[in-house]
């Protein structure tokens, strides 16, 4: 074991690495490509024997990393935003196949407008997909979550694909320091792949994802992948048992900070988490009970174990990093669903949106969150959702319009009828 | 050639079948009737990776018509499919954890819709690459499994259900052959099912070959094309006869024409058989677009020479 | 509300045949529905079309489970249980069949108490014009439908065919319509539905199976031959032995379906079970040995293997 400091890149190529994937589908985005640039970098000079092929788009990437999946090797591969959307009808897909892979998506906000910075929208689009999700909110994490990925991903009773979320910029590259395990250890907790049934051979046809014709045969194919990420829940407390075990680090379904005694929480997911997490502290030495609670897996959505985390407490403010535009935050909202109808669920449950296209989440916002919720939870009326979106941003935004509609004279005030 | 094949004469083909009977493609299918052949010839060591049309219907759950393995993917990315399942068998055989005896030969299956539309990037991509597969398109010139609307496959002046007008339609049948040739292809032929000697000896020199190799079928299609089932082979044997589909194979470096036509049969022959042109012949007879049709062909052989 | 199935195969003109007697119903101030039910399967593969006539909205959607009226254009669908063509039959309903055979005879065969019609194909008639005579006959046995309204309905769905076509098919589903004037109106409408009619649904828990089975990849080979596609046949290729000259199996080179096979005598046997009726191998064979004789349900040829 060594602890250097790197990148969440750096951290997700290691992740790899020490899980010896034997195959890695690339294709380069801002800020994700890094670590194929770091993986090829290995591989070209003999220290880590994978095979990496560069493809012409994601939807081709995944595509590959699939069916290298379905053919029995173990797969890595990473992207970012657009990179992601590309390669949508192909999450899909290759969900269906039951092939098990491990993708690193190191989250940027979605065009239009284009933008390279942070936020949630592009993982947000994949929650449907069939692959399973772990959010990191540190560069550790990065890269012991990819090693509990592909524990959790081949697990006989699981057989998904699962992606590893960290935040471009504030993780992509930010270094910290980072316990890099030794491959002995690592190879104690992930054996080498076994590909089971699935696996293409000469002499053992096998017709894979294949056409089904009618509602019944497609609703049981399509609900067995659902009972399978229910049941990679349980898969997962084994797998984080046994990697504290060997390692020590302790990853929970969800983390939760100063929460046993808190009357308000803040629900989050991310790297920005870590800022609520000083946020609390502050709020704690100014006397505010308040807490935290960060979902690590959001699929299988933790259900159940926020429902105890959060019972009985007076508020909870839900932090989107991410927004369905019509609708809100969806993190919101799912936790909505999860509460609805459950014994002491909170009362108030406060929509905030921010952190937009890298767009920072100050401390003092954090507390004011703090206070709007508590100011509901007194009167027991939910607030209207809010965008974290302050007057010096809007003057910004008005000398911007100014520059862009320069030629007709207008500034962005009066441009608004 | 004739002295590296084990398919001399007609009688030198197969006579039972490996391709399952029983498949949902429709009655008097050019595009089966060539994919059965090669099936034959490639043997059960085969995976099919299928891009989606017509013949992703030949594996619905839980019959499939093969008897070595097929992965259904996507329209636009069946190459990338062969890519994983190759690279993922060379991992798996220089690891020493398959024996040669388990490896496959790697075949995209795919209809004209994929390959010379939303599939054309992923195949460019592979052949940049180098990757070992065989690239089979059974070709019916239209995106046949919605009900045939305009492909770039399609030929100029055809009737499709998205080109209903007198002129058919307007644009012309883009070379896939030349494509390939260009983009640095090992092989590259044209077969059809009708001239099953041709296109075994074909598949035979393809399934030895390495790299990307590329198999291009004329599927004569009775659905697609408004023919009676029952005139598949002839219209396959008039696009050959009228010179429409040329015959032909490129290796090292070369292109070769396989049959030349000695009289080339005039178009008109192949075309007033099939009821996509009809408005060429009925109400009125349209003579110059018949003629423009008939000068591109000429034009085609002429460059090819003699 | 009255509910009619039409059942034939793809080619037949069943959609077109449920889409006129759907307008001609509407012409007539019926609340109308209609759709036609494809599979994967292709031309010859049995399909089935619907339609629904009340005069209040309609609002039951999908399968028609309990047909007041049934509509067979081919009548070698009628032993294909993948057809479906006897569901939902009951005494009320009325069931139509394609077929030059005596209607006591299907009713005998078919142990059926409903009441049965043949609608005999005319002299030399193929199945370009059953469409167009099944839904005259259909028009006539609802009774609510006008000749008039029954004619404007076909010359608006058949607009912009060749004259001579719209007049062949308005000719043959008037002289259709007309032969079953004795049978005029014995169509009911069925009941509306009921709580106390239905079934309480069986629902069960799935529980989470291993992928080995719970993921759609098929293990078998070539289970495809599972598949009765020989069905889809209205004619079928026969090898005339004393002609066939034993060429280098042309006919089984060329076949698309991989349906004949030559055995070591250099026979060549067609497989009757697949055979989809294509006939690409009569026009083919070179010593002309393949000949074509219609499928016939009802007579004892049929149960041949």
């Amino acid at each position: 074991m060594s602890r250097r400091l790197i990148t969440g890149n750096a951290a997700a190529a290691w992740g790899a690495r020490l899980a010896r994937a034997d195959y890695i589908p690339a294709f380069p985005i801002t800020p994700q490509t890094e670590i194929i640039e770091t993986l090829g970098n290995w591989i070209d000079h003999g220290e880590m024997p994978a095979r990496m092929v560069m493809l012409e788009s994601e939807h081709s990437m995944m595509t590959a990393a699939g069916a290298a999946a379905a053919t029995g090797v173990r797969v890595f591969s990473a992207t970012s935003s657009q990179g992601l959307l590309h390669a949508m009808e192909m999450l899909y897909a290759v969900a269906g196949w039951r092939a098990p892979l491990v993708l690193v998506n190191v989250s940027r906000g979605l065009a239009s407008p284009i933008t390279l910075e942070s936020d949630h929208n592009d993982v947000m689009a994949a929650r449907d997909s069939g692959f399973l999700q772990l959010h990191c909110a540190s560069c550790q994490e990065v890269l012991d979550a990819t090693l509990i990925a592909y524990r959790i991903a081949e697990d006989p009773r699981v057989r998904l694909p699962m992606m590893v979320n960290l935040d471009g910029f504030y993780l992509s590259f930010t270094r910290e320091p980072v316990s890099i395990p030794e491959l002995d250890e690592v190879r104690s907790f992930l054996p080498d792949f076994d590909p089971g049934s699935i696996r293409f051979r000469a002499g053992r046809p096998i017709s894979q994802a294949v056409a089904v014709l009618g509602g019944g045969p497609y609703s049981y194919f399509r609900y067995e992948s659902h009972l399978a990420a229910n049941a990679a829940a349980d898969v997962h407390r084994e797998v984080v048992m046994d990697f504290e075990r060997i390692f020590g680090r302790r990853y929970d379904a969800i983390e939760t900070y100063q929460c046993e005694d808190a009357e308000i929480v803040f629900l989050m997911i991310g790297s920005f988490s870590t800022k609520a997490r000083a946020a609390v502290d502050a709020l704690r030495d100014a006397g505010e009970p308040v807490g935290l609670v960060r979902p690590r897996l959001l699929r299988p959505y933790p259900a159940e174990d926020l429902r105890r985390a959060l019972a009985g407490k007076r508020a909870v403010a839900v932090i989107d990093q991410n927004l369905s535009p019509g609708h809100g935050g969806t993190l919101h909202c799912e936790l909505a669903a999860a509460l609805y109808g459950s014994d002491g669920a909170p009362p108030v449950l406060a929509s905030f949106v921010g952190g937009l296209g890298g767009r920072d989440i100050t401390a003092a916002e954090f507390f004011e969150i703090a206070k709007v919720t508590k100011k509901a939870a007194d009167e027991g009326v939910t607030p209207e959702p809010r965008l974290l979106f302050q007057e010096s941003e809007l003057r910004e935004v008005r000398k911007l319009q100014a520059i862009a509609h320069h030629e007709r004279g207008l500034t962005g005030a009066e441009h608004v009828e | 050639m004739s002295n590296d094949t084990r398919f001399h004469d007609i009688k030198d083909l197969p006579s039972t079948h490996l391709l399952g009977s029983g498949t949902p493609m429709c009655a008097g299918c050019g595009g089966l009737q060539a994919v059965s052949q090669i099936y034959d010839v490639l043997g059960p060591n085969t995976i099919f990776v299928n891009a989606a049309g017509c013949m992703t219907l030949l594996s619905v759950y839980p019959f499939t018509p093969f008897r070595g393995s097929w992965l259904y993917t996507s329209m636009g990315s069946a190459p990338a499919g062969a890519q994983g399942v190759r690279d993922a068998l060379d991992i798996l055989r220089d690891r020493g954890k398959i024996e040669a005896s388990e490896d496959m030969q790697v075949v995209v299956l795919t209809g004209d819709g994929s390959a010379y539309g939303m599939g054309l990037s992923a195949t460019s991509g592979a052949i940049d690459r180098g990757l070992d597969f065989i690239y089979l398109c059974y070709d019916n010139e239209g995106y046949g499994n919605t009900g045939q609307q305009t492909s770039a496959a399609t030929p100029h002046a055809a009737r499709t259900s998205t080109s209903t007008g007198a002129a058919g339609y307007p644009g012309f049948k883009k070379d896939l052959f030349s494509i390939w040739v260009a983009n640095g292809a090992s092989y590259v032929a044209t077969v059809i099912g009708t001239e099953p000697l041709d296109l075994a000896r074909k598949i035979e020199k393809a399934a030895k070959l390495d790299g990307p190799r590329m198999i291009l079928s004329l599927a004569p299609c009775p659905t697609g094309w408004d023919y009676d089932p029952k005139d598949s082979a002839e219209i396959g044997r008039l696009a050959v006869k009228t010179g429409v589909w040329p015959l032909k194979e490129f290796a090292d470096g070369e292109v070769t024409h396989n049959k030349k036509p000695r009289k080339r049969v005039p178009v008109v022959e192949y075309l007033e058989r099939q009821g996509r042109f009809a408005h060429l012949f009925e109400p009125e007879r349209q003579d110059r677009v018949l003629a423009d049709i008939q000068s591109k062909v000429d034009r085609y052989w002429d460059a090819v020479g003699s | 509300m009255y509910r009619i199935r039409f059942h034939g195969r793809g080619g037949q003109g069943i959609k077109t045949a449920s889409r006129i007697l759907g307008s001609a119903l509407f012409a007539e101030g019926y609340e109308v529905q209609d759709a036609p039910r494809y599979g994967a399967e292709r031309r010859g593969a049995p399909i089935f079309a619907y339609v629904r006539a009340d005069r209040a909205p309609v609002y039951e959607r999908g399968i028609i489970d309990h047909p007041d009226l049934v509509v067979v254009t081919d009548e070698s669908l009628v032993q294909v249980p993948a057809a479906a063509v006897m569901t939902g039959l009951c005494d009320r309903s009325v069931l139509v069949i394609a077929s030059a055979a005596e209607p006591e005879l299907w009713q005998q065969r078919l142990g059926v108490t409903c009441r049965v019609l043949t609608l005999p194909p005319g002299p030399g008639e193929g199945a370009a014009l059953m469409g167009a005579a099944s839904v005259g006959a259909a028009a006539k046995l609802i009774g609510q439908i006008s000749a008039a309204n029954l004619e404007g309905a076909i010359r608006a769905e058949l607009e912009g065919l060749p004259s001579d076509v719209i007049e062949r098919n308005v000719g043959r589903a008037l002289e259709s319509f007309d032969s079953f004037e004795s049978h005029a109106g014995c169509v009911s409408e069925g009941e509306a539905l009921t709580r106390a009619s239905a079934t309480p649904p069986a629902w069960v828990e799935l529980e989470v199976e291993p992928t080995s089975i719970s993921a759609p990849a098929i293990r078998g080979e070539a289970t495809s031959e599972q598949v009765q596609t020989g069905l889809w046949r209205t004619m079928r290729p026969v090898i005339d032995d004393s002609l066939c000259n034993h060429c280098s199996w042309i006919c089984s080179t060329l076949c698309p379906d991989a349906a004949i096979d030559v055995g070591s005598d250099r026979e060549p046997i067609i497989d009757y079970e697949h055979c989809k009726g294509c006939l690409l191998c009569v026009a083919v064979c070179p010593s002309h040995a393949i000949v074509v004789e219609p499928e016939r349900a009802v007579d004892e040829h049929r149960s041949d293997p």
